[in-house]
C-alpha cells in the first residue's frame, strides 16, 4: 500500500514514530505504518463476535419458539408408511431426526445397509410419526428409521378426528350410526350431524357447570351457615335449630332441583348416544365412537389451502376460548390466560402504589444521606432476592400466617379446610408485587427526574405546597413514565412461575377466580397460569412428547403477551425522553 | 410575577387576599410528608421482614426442645418387673413382674389402675423379648418355657354422651373409669385408652432357663409369622419361627414352630448373655456378652446357621451391658460398662471379617455416660434413643446427629437396676426401678433430628459406607433416617452458578464493551433495549427449551458442542486475521454493519463447520464415542488436549513475545498493512499449531504420570446436566449483565474518551487503558449481580437439571439446586413440619447469599457512581 492513502486514515490505525519521516511534494508527512496490536483488531472481534452470540442466540431462541408455535396447528397430511417387516402404521410426520444405529440393530440389517450407515459414521435417519390411536395403541408415537421404511404414500381418503378423550386418532370413518340406526359413511351427513352432536354436548356441559354448580353452591352455603349457627349459638340454641331447619329445607329443595337436573342430562345423553361413528384404523381394528365426541376432523390428505387455513384458524380460535382436555394436551387454554391477566392486574393494583410511594421519597423527600444509601441498598436486594424465597415467604407469612388468621376470623365454619389459609389468587399476586416494586420504584424515579427542576421551582415559586407540586406538577408529568414501570412490572411477574408453584397456582382449577356466584370475585380461589401450564403440560403430563405442541402454542402466547408488554413500556419510554428533552425553559 | 400583583392592573379592583395558608393545604402537606416517608422506609421493613420472618420459622430448628414435666412416685405393687410397656398420650403405663403379676398405672399420678395375675405356675419369668411396637411380648422361664403375650393399649373415640358417668378425676386431663382413662379432647368427645393383658401357653424350647429372648411379627393379615431368639443358661442360642395358618373354610388355626438351634457361643466359664436381638427380615440375629464380644449369626438360610463374625465392641475388658437396635433395624446400638455408647453397621468393606461378607462397623461413638450403660430404649418412630447409666443419669440422644437432647437425673437410687421406655411418641421418658419407684419425664422436641451438624456437617447414615453429606429429606416409612443436610444442595446451587458464570461472564462483558465503544449509536439503541426484553423473558420457557429441545440435542451432537467451543472463537480469529491483510480503504469503508454481520457469519460458518466435522473430530479423538469415553473408555489425553489449549496458547504467544516480541514488531512496522496482516496471520497459525502440539505433549505427558480428568470436571453423561443448565441459564443472566456492565461503561465521562482519541489512542487503545479500568468496578458490580440471579434462578433449573442431589464437579452430571429443592418439596411439606423448616432454612441461605452478593455489589455501584461523578 502507498503511504499517502494510509496517511489519510485517521484513529483507525496506530501511529508508528519507527520509520523516518519522508517528504512528499515538499509536504512533511509522518509514516502511518501498521502497528496491528494497536487496533487490536482480534480482540474486536472477539468483543463483536461476543455480541453477535447473543443476539443469534436471542434469534434463535425467538425463532424456534415462533416457528413451532406458528406451525403447530396448521394441518398435516397424514402418511402410510410399509415397513420393511410388512407392518403398516399411519400417522403425521412430527418431526425427523439423526440417531446412532445401535449394536442389536446393526445385526438385524443386511449388508448394503449396513455400508450405509458405516458410511455416515454410524449414524442414520428416523422420522417421528404421530400414529394417534392412544386408546388402541398404548402410545402417541412410533418412530420409523429410514432402512426400516419400505414405502412411503400420503393416500386420499385418510381422516384425522380430534376427540374430546383419547386424544387424536388416524384412519378412516367405516359407518355412521344416526338416530339408533347404522348407515354408510358419508361426509356431508357426518358434518351436519357432528355439529348437532357438538351443541347437544355443549348443552351437557352448560347444564353440569352452570345449574348443577350454582346448586351445588347454595347447598354449600347453607350447610355453612348451619355452621355457623352452631358456632356462634351453641348447639341446643332455639335460634341454631331454626336456622338448621331452614337451611336443611333448602338443601332438601336445591337436592330435587338437582334430581331435575340430573334427568335432563341423562335425556340429552340417551340422545346422544344414538348418533355415533364408528372408526377404523390403518390395519382395520375399529372404535365406536359418539359424534359428540369428536371436536374436528377432516379428510387429511384431500384439504385444499383455505381449508387448512380454516382448520388452522379454528384450532386458534379453540385454543385461546376453550378449557384444556386430555391432562392440559389438548384443548384450550383460557383459564390459564384468565389466572395470568387476573394475577398480574391484582398485583398492578398492590404494587402501584408502594412503588410510587417509595420512588417518591427516595427523589422528592429524602434527604441524600446514609438513609437513602440504605434504602436504596434494600431496594436492590428486593430486586435481587430469588423469586423462589418469595414464594417461600408468601405461603409461610401470608398463607400460613394472615390466611390462617382471617380463616379463624371470618371462615370459621368452614374450618378445618382452609379458605385463606392456603394458597390463592390474593396471596400470589400479593407476593408478586413485592417481587416486582423494584421494578416500579427503579422506573418511577427515572420517571420523576425526568421531569425538569424548573417546573417544579415554577409551582413552588407561585406560592403551592411542596405536596401540592408533587400532586399537580410532577406526578400528572411523571405518569407516563410510571405507567412504564407499571408494565415492566407485569411483564415480569406475568411470566414469573417459581413462586407461583408455592403460593396458589394449580394445573387444573376447579372455577374461575370470577363467577357469577357472590361475591364474585374470589380472592382466595388457586388459579391457572400460562408459565405453570408450560411446566405442567412438558413435565407432568402423561406423555411429553404428545404436550410438546401444546407447549410450544402456550409458550409463544405467554412470549407474545410480555414482548408487547415490554414493547409498549419501551415505546412509551422513548416517547417520554423525546418530550422532555426539548421541554427546560 | 404572581396573580395578586396581576389582578389589581387588571380588573382595577382590589382583592382581598388572605395571607395565610389554608390549613388543609399545610395539613395535606404534612400527612403526606409522613406517608411518603413510612412508605419510602417500607423498603427497608419488606427486607428486614423477611429475613426476619424466614429466620423466626427456622429458630425452632436449633433448639433441642424443653422438658415440660417430671413425676417421682412410687408403685410398690409394680415391683421386680421385667416389662414396662406405656400408651402413646402417656396415660397408662403396665409392668409385668418376676412373679407374673401385671400392674397398669396411671403415669401422671401413679395410682394403680388394674392389677393381674399371669397364671405361670411355679416358675418364675427370667426373660422378656419385645417386638418392635412393644406390643407383642415373649416371656422366657426359669424353667426353659417361653410363653407368647400382650402388653398393650387399645385407644377408642368415645362420644361425649355415651361416656360413663362415674368417671373419677386423676388429674387435669385424665379421668378413670372401670380400668379405663377418659380424656376429653377437643372436639368435645372422649379419648379412652383402655389396657390389653394377655399371656398364651406355653412352649417348650430349652431345658435350661432362658436368659435373653427377642420377639419380632411380621406376614401378612392372612398368614401372620413370628419369630423369636431364645439364649438359655448353658450358652445355646435358638432361633424359632411360628407360621401361623388360617383354613379358610374352617376358620382353624394351624400354628407351625419350627426351631433352630445356632452354632454354640463356646462362652468361657462365668461368662453371662447380656442381650440377645433378632431382625425383623430374619436373616440375622445377635447376641452380646458380659465379657465384651458381640456375635452375629447370618441365619438366612434357616436350616444352616453361621456364626458370621465374633468382635469386640469395647477396648478390652468391657462388657457389654446393653445392646438394642436403632428403629428401623440396621443400626446396632451397645452400652458398654464403662459408659460409652457406640452404633454399628452392617457394611461390607473389601476385606470383611464376617464370613458372609460382612462386617460389623463402628460408625458412631456417642458421648459416653459415667457408669455401665443398664438399660437402653429405641424410640419407635425416630432415631432417638434414651440410655440409662448405673451413675443415675438418663440421656435422651439422637442417634444421627450425634446429639444429647436431654439429660436427666433419677431420683430413686442410682444403683438399682430399672428400665427404662421411651413413650412411643418420644415425648418422654418412663423408668421403673427393682422397688417399684418410677420416674417420669415429659418433654418436648419437635425436631431432634436436626442440629447445625446435620445441616452443615459430614455425617455416617445408616446403611453408607462411610459419612458423607446427603440430602434425602422423606420417605414413605418412619423407619427411614431422614438426611437434612444443605450441604449438596448448596454445591449444587454453586455448580450450576459457576457453569452459568462461566459462559454468561464473558460473553455479557464483551458485548458490553463493542456495544458501548466499537457500534454506532443507532445500532445501541435498538440493541439495548432488544436485550432488556431478554430480561424479562419468562425463564419457565428457557427451561422448557433447555430441557425438552436442547438436552436431547445437546446429548445427541456431543462431540460437536465440544468442538463448537473450539471453532467458534477459532472462525473469529480467522475473521479477524483475515480482515487484517485488507486494504486500508476496504477495511476502513466496510468498518461499522457490515464488519459484525461478518462476525455472525464467521459464528454460523463455525458452528456448521462443528455440526459437519463433529463425528470426525469424536471418531479422531473419543474412538467415535464420546459417551463411551466419560465412562472410562480409552485414556484422558484428548481431553486434556482441548482442556489446556486455551491455556497452550497463551503460554506460547507470551512465550515468543518475551523472546522474540520486539524482532517480529520491528519487522512488521516496516511493512504496509497488508503485508503486516499477512505476517500476523502466519505468526497466528504458528502459535495455534505450536498450542495443539505443546498441549498434546503436556496432555499425554499428564496421562502417563498417571492423571485422568474423568472422576473430576468430566464424569460419565447424563442427558440432564450442568453444561446444558450452565448455557441456558447463562441465557437467563447475560441480559441483566449485559445491561447493568454496558450502563456502567457508558458512564464513563466522554471527555476521557476524548481527550484520549486526541492524543492519538486507536478506540481499542482508549477502551482498554481508558474505559475499562473507569468503569472496572460498576462491571465488576454487574458480574456480581449476574452471579446472585444464577444463584437464585429456579425453574431452568428445576426442568433441566435433572435434580439429584449429588455433589460432584463434574459438567455433564446433574445436580440439584437449594432453590429448585424448595420448589420441588415445599408444596408437599407439613406445615411446621421438620421437613418445612429446613426448607424455609434453605430459602434463607438463598436469601443470604443473594443478599451479601447484592449488597456488596450495590456499595461497589455506589461508590463507582460517586467516583466516575468527579471524574
Amino acid at each position: 500500500m502507498a503511504n499517502p492513502e494510509d496517511s489519510i486514515s485517521t484513529a483507525a490505525i496506530g501511529v508508528s514514530t519507527g520509520k523516518p519521516a519522508t517528504r512528499t511534494g515538499g509536504k512533511r508527512v509522518r509514516s502511518f505504518t501498521a502497528d496491528l496490536s494497536a487496533v487490536g483488531e482480534p480482540a474486536l472481534w472477539g468483543f463483536g463476535g461476543a455480541l453477535a452470540i447473543g443476539i443469534i442466540l436471542i434469534a434463535g431462541f425467538l425463532a424456534i419458539i415462533a416457528w413451532n408455535g406458528f406451525t403447530t396447528f396448521w394441518p398435516k397430511p397424514i402418511e402410510q408408511v410399509e415397513l420393511v417387516d410388512g407392518t403398516v402404521i399411519a400417522g403425521e410426520p412430527t418431526r425427523y431426526n439423526t440417531f446412532t444405529v445401535g449394536e442389536s440393530v446393526l445385526a438385524r440389517l443386511n449388508d448394503a445397509q449396513r455400508q450405509e450407515i458405516e458410511d455416515n459414521f454410524g449414524f442414520a435417519n428416523r422420522t417421528l410419526y404421530k400414529t394417534a390411536n392412544f386408546d388402541l395403541y398404548g402410545d402417541d408415537f412410533t418412530w420409523a428409521a429410514d432402512f426400516d421404511i419400505a414405502n412411503v404414500e400420503r393416500p386420499s381418503g385418510y381422516y384425522l378426528f380430534e376427540r374430546q378423550q383419547w386424544g387424536t386418532f388416524v384412519g378412516f370413518p367405516a359407518s355412521l350410526v344416526i338416530g339408533g340406526e347404522e348407515t354408510a359413511y358419508d361426509q356431508g351427513l357426518m358434518q351436519r350431524e357432528q355439529r348437532a352432536a357438538r351443541s347437544r354436548f355443549a348443552d351437557i356441559r352448560r347444564l353440569e357447570r352452570r345449574d348443577i354448580g350454582r346448586i351445588n353452591h347454595n347447598q354449600e352455603r347453607a350447610r355453612l351457615d348451619s355452621r355457623k349457627a352452631l358456632l356462634q349459638y351453641g348447639e341446643n340454641d332455639p335460634r341454631y335449630l331454626a336456622r338448621v331447619e331452614v337451611n336443611n329445607a333448602r338443601i332438601a329443595e336445591l337436592q330435587n332441583e338437582f334430581v331435575e337436573v340430573q334427568q335432563r342430562i341423562s335425556d340429552i345423553r340417551a340422545i346422544d348416544s344414538q348418533y355415533r361413528v364408528i372408526l377404523e384404523e390403518v390395519n382395520g381394528r375399529t372404535v365406536d365412537t359418539n359424534l359428540s365426541q369428536i371436536v374436528r376432523f377432516y379428510a387429511a390428505n384431500d384439504v385444499n389451502w383455505f381449508q387448512q387455513a380454516g382448520i388452522y384458524l379454528s384450532r386458534w380460535g379453540e385454543f385461546l376460548t376453550t378449557e384444556p382436555r386430555e391432562a392440559n394436551t389438548q384443548g384450550g387454554v383460557l383459564p390459564a390466560i384468565f389466572g395470568t391477566v387476573a394475577m398480574t392486574m391484582l398485583m398492578v393494583v398492590f404494587v402501584a402504589p408502594f412503588g410510587v410511594i417509595t420512588a417518591l421519597y427516595l427523589r422528592e423527600y429524602a434527604k441524600q444521606g446514609k438513609l437513602v444509601s440504605i434504602v436504596r441498598i434494600s431496594v436492590n436486594n428486593l430486586a435481587g432476592v430469588p423469586s423462589i424465597v418469595y414464594g417461600v415467604f408468601g405461603l409461610g407469612f401470608f398463607a400460613y400466617t394472615m390466611g390462617t388468621t382471617i380463616d379463624q376470623l371470618f371462615y370459621a365454619e368452614r374450618l378445618p379446610s382452609p379458605t385463606f389459609g392456603t394458597g390463592g389468587l390474593l396471596w400470589a399476586s400479593l407476593t408478586l408485587a413485592l417481587l416486582t416494586v423494584p421494578v416500579v420504584i427503579v422506573a418511577t424515579e427515572e420517571a420523576l427526574s425526568a421531569v425538569p427542576r424548573s417546573m417544579r421551582e415554577g409551582s413552588l415559586a407561585c406560592g403551592a405546597s411542596k405536596w401540592q407540586t408533587i400532586r399537580y406538577v410532577v406526578l400528572p408529568k411523571a405518569l407516563p413514565g410510571i405507567m412504564t414501570g407499571m408494565i415492566l412490572a407485569m411483564a415480569r411477574g406475568a411470566g414469573e412461575v417459581a413462586p407461583l408453584m408455592l403460593v396458589g397456582v394449580v394445573k387444573l382449577a376447579p372455577a374461575l377466580p370470577i363467577d357469577g356466584f357472590a361475591p364474585f370475585i374470589h380472592l382466595e380461589r388457586s388459579f391457572m397460569h400460562l408459565g405453570f401450564h408450560i411446566f405442567d403440560v412438558g413435565f407432568q403430563s402423561r406423555n411429553s412428547e404428545a404436550g410438546k405442541p401444546m407447549v410450544f402454542v402456550t409458550t409463544l402466547l405467554l412470549l407474545g403477551l410480555i414482548v408487547l408488554m415490554n414493547a409498549t413500556a419501551i415505546y412509551v419510554r422513548n416517547r417520554l425522553k423525546k418530550k422532555y428533552a426539548g421541554s427546560q425553559f | 410575577m404572581t396573580d395578586a400583583n396581576v389582578q389589581p392592573q387588571n380588573r382595577g379592583l382590589p382583592v382581598k387576599r388572605s395571607k395565610s395558608t389554608r390549613w388543609t393545604v399545610i395539613y395535606g402537606d404534612r400527612i403526606a410528608k409522613w406517608i411518603i416517608t413510612v412508605g419510602g422506609l417500607m423498603v427497608i421493613v419488606a427486607v428486614l421482614g423477611i429475613m426476619v420472618f424466614l429466620f423466626r420459622v427456622v429458630a425452632p430448628l436449633m433448639s433441642p426442645g424443653e422438658e415440660t414435666g417430671q413425676v417421682n412416685y412410687a408403685v410398690p405393687e409394680a415391683a421386680d418387673a421385667v416389662w414396662l410397656n406405656a400408651d402413646e398420650f402417656q396415660s397408662l403405663a403396665t409392668a409385668v413382674s418376676r412373679d407374673g403379676s401385671v400392674t397398669t398405672f396411671h403415669v401422671a399420678t401413679g395410682e394403680v389402675i388394674v392389677t393381674d395375675q399371669f397364671d405361670i405356675g411355679e416358675t418364675i419369668v427370667t426373660a422378656v423379648g419385645g417386638t418392635l411396637d412393644r406390643r407383642n411380648i415373649a416371656v422366657g422361664f426359669a424353667d426353659g418355657t417361653v410363653r407368647f403375650g400382650q402388653i398393650a393399649f387399645d385407644n377408642r373415640s368415645v362420644p361425649a354422651s355415651a361416656a360413663p358417668g362415674d368417671m373419677r378425676q386423676l388429674n387435669a386431663r385424665d379421668m378413670v373409669s372401670g380400668g379405663q382413662i377418659y380424656s376429653q379432647v377437643q372436639t368435645g368427645d372422649f379419648r379412652t385408652i383402655i389396657p390389653i393383658n394377655e399371656l398364651g401357653e406355653s412352649e417348650q424350647i430349652s431345658e435350661a432357663r432362658i436368659v435373653a429372648l427377642d420377639y419380632r411379627t411380621g406376614g401378612t393379615a392372612e398368614r401372620p409369622t413370628s419369630a423369636f431368639i431364645s439364649v438359655d443358661a448353658d450358652g445355646i442360642a435358638r432361633v424359632s419361627r411360628s407360621v401361623i395358618r388360617r383354613n379358610l373354610m374352617t376358620n382353624e388355626e394351624t400354628v407351625t414352630t419350627t426351631t433352630t438351634e445356632m452354632p454354640p457361643l463356646n462362652l468361657d466359664e462365668g461368662v453371662e448373655v447380656t442381650g440377645a436381638l433378632l431382625a425383623s427380615g430374619g436373616d440375622r440375629a445377635f447376641v452380646s456378652t458380659d465379657d465384651g464380644f458381640i456375635y452375629r449369626f447370618d441365619i438366612r438360610n434357616e436350616n444352616n446357621p453361621v456364626l458370621a463374625e465374633r468382635f469386640r465392641a469395647f477396648d478390652d475388658g468391657i462388657g457389654i451391658s446393653s445392646m438394642n437396635f436403632l428403629n428401623g433395624e440396621l443400626a446396632l446400638v451397645a452400652g458398654g460398662e464403662d459408659g460409652s455408647v457406640d452404633v454399628f453397621f452392617r457394611l461390607q468393606p473389601a476385606n470383611a471379617r464376617g464370613s458372609d461378607r460382612f462386617e460389623m462397623v463402628r460408625a458412631r461413638s456417642h458421648a459416653p455416660q459415667g457408669d455401665a450403660i443398664i438399660g437402653m430404649s429405641e424410640a419407635i418412630r425416630d432415631k432417638t434413643l434414651t440410655t440409662l447409666s448405673a451413675d443415675g443419669s438418663v440421656w435422651v440422644r439422637y442417634s444421627t446427629s450425634d446429639e444429647i437432647l436431654f439429660q436427666f437425673e433419677r431420683t430413686s437410687p442410682a444403683d438399682v437396676d430399672a428400665i427404662p421406655m421411651l413413650f412411643p411418641r418420644s415425648d418422654g421418658v418412663l423408668m421403673l426401678d427393682t422397688f417399684g419407684n418410677v420416674d417420669a419425664w415429659q418433654y418436648r422436641s419437635p425436631h431432634p433430628e436436626v442440629s447445625l451438624s446435620v445441616i452443615f456437617g459430614r455425617l455416617w447414615y445408616e446403611g453408607y459406607s462411610e459419612p458423607g453429606f446427603t440430602w434425602q429429606s422423606t420417605s414413605g416409612t418412619d423407619l427411614f433416617e431422614p438426611k437434612y443436610s444443605l450441604v449438596p444442595l448448596i454445591a449444587g446451587t454453586l455448580k450450576a452458578a459457576f457453569y452459568a458464570m462461566l459462559f454468561a461472564t464473558p460473553i455479557a462483558i464483551m458485548a458490553a464493551i463493542y456495544t458501548s465503544e466499537f457500534v454506532h449509536k443507532g445500532v445501541r439503541a435498538t440493541v439495548k433495549p432488544v436485550m432488556e426484553l431478554m430480561e424479562s423473558l419468562p425463564t419457565v420457557v428457557l427451561g422448557f427449551l433447555a430441557a425438552l429441545v436442547l438436552a436431547p440435542l445437546v446429548e445427541e451432537w456431543i462431540a460437536a458442542v465440544l468442538l463448537g467451543f473450539i471453532a467458534v472463537p477459532m472462525g473469529l480469529m480467522i475473521g479477524a486475521f483475515a480482515w487484517q491483510m485488507l486494504p486500508q480503504q476496504l477495511a476502513l469503508r466496510y468498518d461499522g454493519m457490515p464488519k459484525f454481520l461478518l462476525m455472525g457469519a464467521a459464528i454460523i460458518l463455525s458452528c456448521l463447520f462443528a455440526y459437519t466435522v463433529g463425528p470426525i473430530f469424536e471418531l479422531v479423538l473419543f474412538n467415535g464415542d464420546f459417551k463411551g469415553w466419560t465412562n472410562g473408555q480409552g485414556t484422558g489425553t484428548p481431553f486434556m488436549f482441548l482442556l489446556q489449549l486455551p491455556l497452550a496458547y497463551l503460554i506460547v504467544s507470551w512465550g515468543f513475545h518475551k523472546v522474540f516480541g520486539h524482532v517480529l514488531r520491528d519487522r512488521m512496522r516496516n511493512l504496509d498493512r497488508a503485508a503486516a496482516g499477512r505476517l500476523d496471520a502466519i505468526r497466528w497459525v504458528a502459535f495455534f499449531i505450536g498450542a495443539l502440539v505443546l498441549s498434546y505433549v503436556v496432555a499425554a505427558l499428564l496421562t502417563a504420570l498417571g492423571y485422568d480428568p474423568r472422576g473430576n470436571v468430566v464424569d460419565s453423561y447424563q442427558q440432564r446436566n450442568a453444561l446444558v443448565v450452565g448455557f441456558v441459564m447463562a441465557f437467563a443472566v447475560i441480559p441483566a449483565m449485559y445491561t447493568l456492565a454496558e450502563d456502567a461503561l457508558n458512564a464513563v465521562p466522554g471527555h476521557l474518551r476524548a481527550g484520549s482519541l486526541a492524543s492519538g489512542a486507536t478506540p481499542w487503545q482508549t477502551a482498554k487503558w481508558v474505559v475499562l479500568p473507569t468503569a472496572a468496578s460498576g462491571v465488576f458490580s454487574a458480574v456480581m449481580m449476574g452471579m446472585g440471579r444464577a444463584v437464585g434462578e429456579t425453574m431452568i433449573v428445576v426442568m433441566a437439571a435433572g435434580n439429584t442431589p449429588i455433589m460432584e464437579w463434574n459438567i455433564f452430571s446433574g445436580l440439584r439446586t437449594l432453590s429448585a429443592n424448595i420448589a420441588i418439596e415445599l408444596p408437599e411439606a407439613v406445615k411446621d413440619g421438620t421437613n418445612y423448616r429446613v426448607l424455609f432454612l434453605a430459602a434463607l441461605t438463598l436469601f443470604i447469599m443473594t443478599f451479601v452478593i447484592n449488597t456488596g455489589a450495590e456499595l461497589i455501584r455506589q461508590r463507582y457512581r460517586k467516583r466516575s461523578a468527579n471524574l
